[in-house]
């Protein structure tokens, strides 16, 4: 697709026949990107398998993945209950944060008086290590989710920031040329032009901010809670019950890639106009 | 065509200069010109001469140190508040999130209530040859084929003409990066004529494009233009180009950047690409090009 792009773009065809390049987009070679990381998840399991049988690992140490199998399909209504409780924890507060972060960025795309005044609070929300302010909102906020909510949306919020700034300021400046021969408003260059320019960035934030609302809602979990999966770690830790403490964790595994394939999905459906390479990244 | 009674555009004693690390260039310098209605005039020269410079000037994105634009007796941010301006870039400057309609459809979603398009339309109905049977048939199509399913994707008839105007009809629903650079430049080219403007300001709109299709691309202007004859300013630094389009072509000379001198194109219109072998055009060409010779051998 991208040679063919390029093509396109040096005009490379005649023009007089009008045909089009290439027909509207086919989906992508799934097996391609899938069957290769699952061979190799594969390899590293049955290693594990062998390696922890052959060796007499206790399973108090590190349990077979057989084990591991066989503790979570012995209960899985355990953990899909527990799974949900993050799980909804994690995404509410992806949704706070990337709000508040996207309030923040129009903001601060429109005024550079607002930036500096709001960039340095924002810096320190991001360099202020979540874990250490995770037990003062318990204190504050009570053993309910809202507390893991908070904690997830501090954790989301600066990616979506930072790249939301830039996106908003990263148009064409061609196009915003010809929306001000047409004296376009604000309001209509930020949304005709600026928020569009700006879902490649975005996404490429969501793609690091959804697994990290992951992390704020288990660290959440570990310091006041009786459901989630992070609840179930802590619990399984105090009882060297290594399968449910491993089991807990595949499910959050499992629940990462689910999430980073959902987001991966939205973002080719809505940024189909774009170049998207897997593994590029505009965050990094 | 000067002496008509008053100018379209007409610019007097403009100086434009911008500070850059090792001091201040001139870029426009003492530049001076009259644009009548419906006239096609050329800017051409070297490149950094200051002819972007000069139509930004025009347009009103940025304001000349001294002198004085008027446009139809505006200043340059009146006409644009008017909708008088339709500005063509180098880069086509589409929306890839468009498609080639909705991209054409920018300036009416820009102003819900312009009367812009309505009044081009009045005006090619009485000028335009065909204009009758195109307009008929593209609101029965749009009946056909918009309306009833989702409304938002309705086309507008106007969107219909358009399309066809410019020769891409059948890509209403393509997005710019399934297209040829050609076929992207003319969806900008009737992007900036749904604005409704009278006059047309083009920056090099074919200098991204293969010689091949920028031949082509000449005279399928032409073809549009001579439709109902809207005045246009057009920059270029390609002569054939510049002798193919033009009523008058203005030359300039480079640093400081000043009109050096201004040819009137005696050739017949509506012209095409064989007029380009023929002795009058190519005696133009080289005239234009022993000035700019000259001067560069000054410089």
């Amino acid at each position: 697709m991208r040679s063919e792009n390029r093509g396109a773009r040096s005009g490379e065809s005649a023009d007089e026949n009008l045909t089009p390049l290439h027909s509207p987009l086919s989906p992508p070679p799934v097996l391609l990107y899938t069957l290769p990381p699952a061979v190799a998840l594969i390899v590293v399991g049955l290693v594990w398998e062998v390696w922890t049988r052959a060796s007499n690992t206790p399973e108090y140490i590190i349990p077979a993945p057989s084990v591991i199998f066989a503790r979570l399909f012995e209960d899985p209504v355990f953990f899909a209950g527990h799974g949900m409780v993050t799980l909804a924890e994690a995404i509410g507060g992806f949704l706070l944060g990337t709000a508040v972060a996207l309030v923040g960025a129009t903001l601060m795309a429109h005024s550079r008086i607002i930036e500096r005044s709001l960039y340095p609070l924002a810096i320190l929300v991001k360099v202020t290590p979540v874990v250490a302010v995770a037990p003062l909102f318990v204190i504050w906020f009570g053993f309910g989710p809202f507390p893991k909510i908070l904690i997830a949306a501090l954790i989301t919020f600066f990616p979506v920031l930072v790249n939301g700034v830039t996106g908003f300021r990263s148009v064409d400046p061609g196009a915003l040329d010809f929306m001000r021969s047409i004296r376009a408003s604000r309001r209509q260059v930020f949304m005709l032009l600026r928020v569009p320019s700006a879902t490649p960035y975005l996404f490429a934030a969501f793609r690091v901010a959804i697994p990290l609302s992951v992390i704020g809602a288990v660290v959440g979990e570990w310091f006041s809670a009786d459901r989630g999966l992070g609840s179930v770690i802590i619990v399984a830790h105090s009882n060297l019950d290594m399968p449910t403490l491993f089991a807990a964790i595949l499910v959050l595994s499992v629940m990462g890639i689910a999430l980073t394939i959902l987001t991966s999905v939205l973002e080719r459906r809505a940024l189909f106009w774009h170049d998207i390479e897997l593994g590029s990244d505009k965050f990094s | 065509m000067n002496s008509q009674a008053q100018p379209h555009l007409s610019a007097s004693g403009l100086h434009k200069s911008f500070d850059t690390g090792d001091g201040r260039i001139h870029v426009v310098d003492d530049v001076t010109l009259e644009v009548a209605h419906g006239e096609f005039i050329s800017l051409l020269g070297p490149s950094g001469c200051g002819k972007s410079t000069l139509l930004r000037l025009i347009a009103g994105l940025v304001g000349p140190d001294s002198g004085v634009i008027t446009i139809d007796g505006r200043t340059p941010e009146q006409a644009r508040a008017d909708r008088e301006i339709g500005y063509v870039l180098q880069e086509p400057a589409l929306l890839p999130w468009r498609t080639v309609a909705a991209n054409i459809r920018l300036p009416l979603d820009v102003d819900r209530r312009s009367k812009s398009l309505l009044d081009w339309r009045k005006k090619v109905r009485i000028r335009g040859s065909r204009s009758n049977s195109f307009t008929l048939t593209s609101i029965l199509s749009c009946q056909g084929r918009g309306g009833s399913d989702e409304p938002t994707l309705a086309r507008h008839p106007e969107v219909d003409d358009l399309l066809e105007m410019v020769g891409l009809d059948g890509f209403a629903d393509y997005y710019p990066h399934q297209l040829s650079g050609g076929m992207q430049q003319r969806t900008a080219l009737a992007r900036a004529i749904a604005v409704g403007a009278s006059l047309f300001l083009m920056d090099e709109p074919f200098g991204a494009l293969d010689e091949i299709t920028r031949a082509s691309m000449r005279y399928e202007l032409l073809r549009i233009w001579e439709a109902d004859r809207k005045t246009v300013v057009f920059v270029t630094h390609s002569i054939a180009e510049a002798v193919a389009l033009s009523d008058r072509v203005a030359v300039m000379s480079a640093r400081p950047g000043r009109i050096a001198s201004i040819i009137d194109i005696d050739l017949p219109r509506p012209r095409s690409s064989e007029m380009e072998r023929e002795p009058d055009f190519l005696a133009y060409t080289s005239q234009i090009h022993d000035l700019l010779a000259q001067r560069a051998a000054v410089g």
